[in-house]
């Protein structure tokens, strides 16, 4: 017989549980890594006490003066902000990696009614829960200024429209929860998560164009979203103001459906869990199949002009770049942003510009900016490899011929995409005069070989591992960064003024030849880099393994 | 070519104030299927790291088949396989494509890779899932793959770090029997293992390390006798062990403090 006394009540156990996430905090900051973290960490909340006070002088001077200005109905508008800040900031957030696990608490002996009861309570220590409680209250305040006879109806209201409302991002939460375990619906959760965050971009141009057009549908959509929670919070407030107490009735009641229903769904999803709900990265066993001869050795190698250490680097490192949804996935952002700028700034009717950027200056820049973008990840090029970089320095190779591999596929995916980009390019606005062209060209050669050669050396030097498929706590070295924008202002700082030459000498061909040399310089530069880095990955290896290998 | 296949003189790893390996004289010969021993911390993964190129020494050397490490790595490396601690592995690979890519880096050409992983992985058991990738094997499936990569190349030498662990019973009695067979071809075997009846089954001589320093090396006969057992049954390696490691009365828990388990 175990010697439990008794088993602790509740409410000892939610105090256990904050408890424990506190002392995780805690002692996450001991490390002096992150002490970095601890300053970043005050900024930020001081940043969302400054967020969530605002917000709360917002939300109360609306109630008051929707109330006192006899804008009743449009109190929906505010529980409506307030719902849908709920319950997408943690969808935003639930992506960025597993934190806390909660249901790790299982192990423990709770009833299923202890841990729905710990599950709800948990919600609530959310940032978005604790700010939205807080807009709620100044909200109440605002509406009892306004007409205090309001009062009781806010505050019932919001006390239903607080539980609807944790109960519901719980239930999202444990779904997401659920989802998210495995790696391969993560990384689609990231793909569509970025997408959504570039097509926001989008939005701009596309109100400008169409905004009109699409304001009687809007109008004709309106309607339909009075039976949801927000719309039925705001007229329950509305009738309490105006005296109809069937609209109070009628909200309160709605508001109880849907917190009785999202709880109904939360208590199976929670009994799921407690059951014992197997959530795991590793893929159900498949069904074994018979092992076909693969005639690949058979047919000529399509890389047979590298040496096989070399060939095995590319290969491996395209193989990695196709499995990493994310990174795989910012391959088509040059295109997407060249989609973007040029409906901006550039073409026939650019959207942000009454006139229309020149191409001469407008090509060249769109380039460097994509060069910015494409080449980031070159800085801590063995971000992805993890405990693998082992295997390169148990194999008889010279890291020479490691950074080759890797130098290649950088190369070859950035001649993909900036070949994509020029011919996107060339269909929306045209391509610029042949001499600019043919600079920018060279341009693009001497920044890139210049920058590998410096990139491989930040890569020895600021490894920083990183998780497929995972964001939270994906960072790269604070160095590694630093080192990247240094030499991109750098090279920047030296192409700029190259291409301003021809107008100041008049010889339109002139940056075009500076270029050509800059170019044959920094490919003789880099080939000299690759001895003395292999030298500099002996002296670095403890340093990477031990940064990679955790 | 000299009979050791591993010699060490002195070799000596400091981590700032701790010394994890402290200046251990190793001598392994040629085709020894050698064991080395040690509690948690004792430096063995030190030991193994540095005779593998994953970790340079601060002072003494390392000769591998008559070769100075430090002064031929890629051409010592050329001769030998490794399981590291963590295995190493790119987990983002199959199975096949990681042995691809291992044989590849060993200079072996394309048909000779092809033909050897393909045996490697049924050999392994690893054939069935050819789409799967490494980070969604099991534990022991990825043991087993680490240790055909480790092989694909035909060592000479073979480290090995905790092979058996998360390996089930069945792999590995395979893996036992395919280890044996290589050190009858003269193949060098270098292994750590916390499972001491493991290494008393295969292995012919043991080495033992104790914070650090070498504390006993020789044939599992050469150790019995300089140990004192009952009278009448063989002193087995785990009595060994404990009367050389164990001879620190302090370190052994007291199970009299838990009183309140019992």
């Amino acid at each position: 017989m175990a010697d439990v006394a008794r088993v602790p009540a509740v409410w000892e156990q939610i105090r256990l549980v904050a408890g424990l996430r506190w002392r995780i905090l805690r002692n996450g900051l001991r490390k002096k890594n992150n002490q970095w973290d601890l300053i970043g960490m005050i900024f930020a909340g001081v940043f969302a006490a400054l967020f969530v006070l605002g917000l709360s002088l917002a939300f109360s001077f609306g109630a008051y003066s929707f109330l006192s200005g006899g804008h009743e109905a449009w109190m929906a508008f505010l529980f409506w902000a307030i719902f849908l800040y709920w319950q997408l900031f943690h969808i935003f957030t639930a992506g960025f990696g597993a934190g806390f696990e909660f249901r790790t608490m299982l192990r423990f002996p709770l009833s299923l009614r202890a841990f729905y009861v710990i599950g709800l309570a948990y919600g609530l220590a959310d940032f978005a829960a604790v700010a939205s409680s807080c807009w709620l209250i100044a909200m109440i305040i605002g509406a009892a200024r306004a007409k205090p006879t309001v009062l009781p109806t806010m505050i019932v209201i919001s006390a239903l429209f607080l539980l609807m409302n944790v109960t519901l991002e719980r239930m999202i939460g444990s779904w997401l929860e659920r989802i998210l375990a495995r790696r391969r619906t993560r990384e689609i959760f990231f793909a569509v998560f970025i997408l959504l965050a570039v097509s926001l971009q989008f939005l701009n141009p596309l109100l400008q164009r169409y905004g009109r057009a699409a304001q009687p549908w809007v109008r004709h959509v309106l309607p339909y979203l009075s039976v949801f929670p927000p719309s039925l919070a705001g007229r329950a407030i509305a009738g309490a103001a105006q005296g109809h107490s069937t609209d109070v009735l009628l909200g309160a009641a709605g508001i109880s459906a849907y917190a009785l229903l999202f709880s109904v769904f939360l208590w199976l999803r929670f009994a799921t869990q407690y059951r014992g709900e197997e959530l795991s990265e590793t893929a159900a066993p498949v069904r074994a199949v018979l092992r076909r001869t693969s005639r690949t050795a058979e047919q000529p190698d399509a890389l047979g002009l590298l040496t096989p250490q070399v060939s095995a680097v590319l290969r491996k490192e395209f193989r990695y770049l196709t499995r990493n949804s994310f990174a795989f996935f910012l391959l088509i952002m040059p295109p997407v942003f060249v989609l973007l700028f040029t409906t901006q700034f550039a073409g026939r009717h650019p959207t942000a510009t009454k006139h229309p950027v020149s191409t001469e200056f407008f090509f060249p820049g769109m380039m460097a900016y994509l060069i910015l973008i494409l080449m980031a990840p070159a800085y801590n090029s063995f971000a992805y490899d993890g405990k693998g970089i082992q295997t390169f320095f148990t194999s008889p190779v010279s890291f020479r011929e490691v950074f080759l591999g890797k130098n290649l596929l950088q190369v070859a995916m950035l001649t993909f995409e900036l070949t994509l980009s020029m011919a996107a390019f060339s269909y929306l606005v045209g391509l610029p005069s042949l001499p600019v062209l043919v600079a920018t060209l060279a341009a693009i050669v001497f920044n890139v070989t210049g920058q590998l050669a410096i990139a491989n050396w930040s890569s020895l030097s600021f490894p920083r591992k990183l998780n497929f498929g995972q964001m939270r706590g994906q960072r790269q070295s604070g160095m590694a960064v630093l080192v990247s924008f240094g030499t991109q202002i750098l090279l920047g700082a030296i192409s700029a003024p190259v291409l301003f030459i021809s107008r100041w000498t008049g010889n339109a061909w002139l940056p075009a030849e500076v270029f050509a040399f800059l170019a044959a310089a920094a490919i003789a530069g880099y080939s000299s880099s690759l001895d003395p880095l292999a030298v500099l990955a002996e002296k670095k290896k403890e340093t990477l393994i031990d940064a990679l290998s955790r | 070519m000299t009979d050791a296949a591993i010699v060490t003189e002195k070799l000596t790893r400091r981590f700032g104030n701790l010394t994890a390996v402290d200046g251990v004289d190793l001598t392994v010969a040629a085709g020894q299927f050698f064991g080395f021993l040690g509690p948690n911390g004792a430096g063995k993964s030190t030991t193994i790291k540095m005779l593998t190129g994953l970790l340079a020494p601060s002072s003494g050397r390392a000769q591998l088949l008559g070769l100075d490490f430090a002064r031929h790595p890629v051409e010592v490396k050329r001769q030998i396989g490794v399981v590291p601690e963590g295995m190493g592995l790119f987990e983002r690979l199959t199975g096949a494509e990681y042995l691809q890519f291992v044989g590849r880096m060993y200079g072996l050409d394309r048909p000779t890779t092809q033909r050897r992983s393909e045996e490697l992985l049924d050999f392994m058991q690893l054939s069935d899932r050819p789409k799967t990738l490494i980070a969604d094997y099991s534990h022991g499936m990825q043991k087993k793959l680490a240790l055909a990569a480790a092989v694909i190349h035909g060592p000479r030498i073979l480290f090995l770090d905790e092979p058996f662990e998360g390996v089930d019973a069945l792999a590995a009695g395979a893996l036992k029997a395919l280890l044996g067979r290589m050190t009858e071809r003269g193949v060098t075997i270098f292994l750590t293992s916390h499972v001491l009846e493991i290494v008393e089954r295969l292995c012919s001589h043991v080495a033992i390390i104790h914070k650090g320093r070498l504390v006993a090396q020789g044939s599992l006969e050469e150790l019995r006798a300089g140990i004192a057992g009952e009278e009448g049954s063989k002193t087995t390696l785990e009595q060994i062990f404990l009367s050389i490691v164990g001879q620190d009365g302090a370190q052994r828990p007291q199970l009299e403090e838990l009183s309140w388990l019992m």
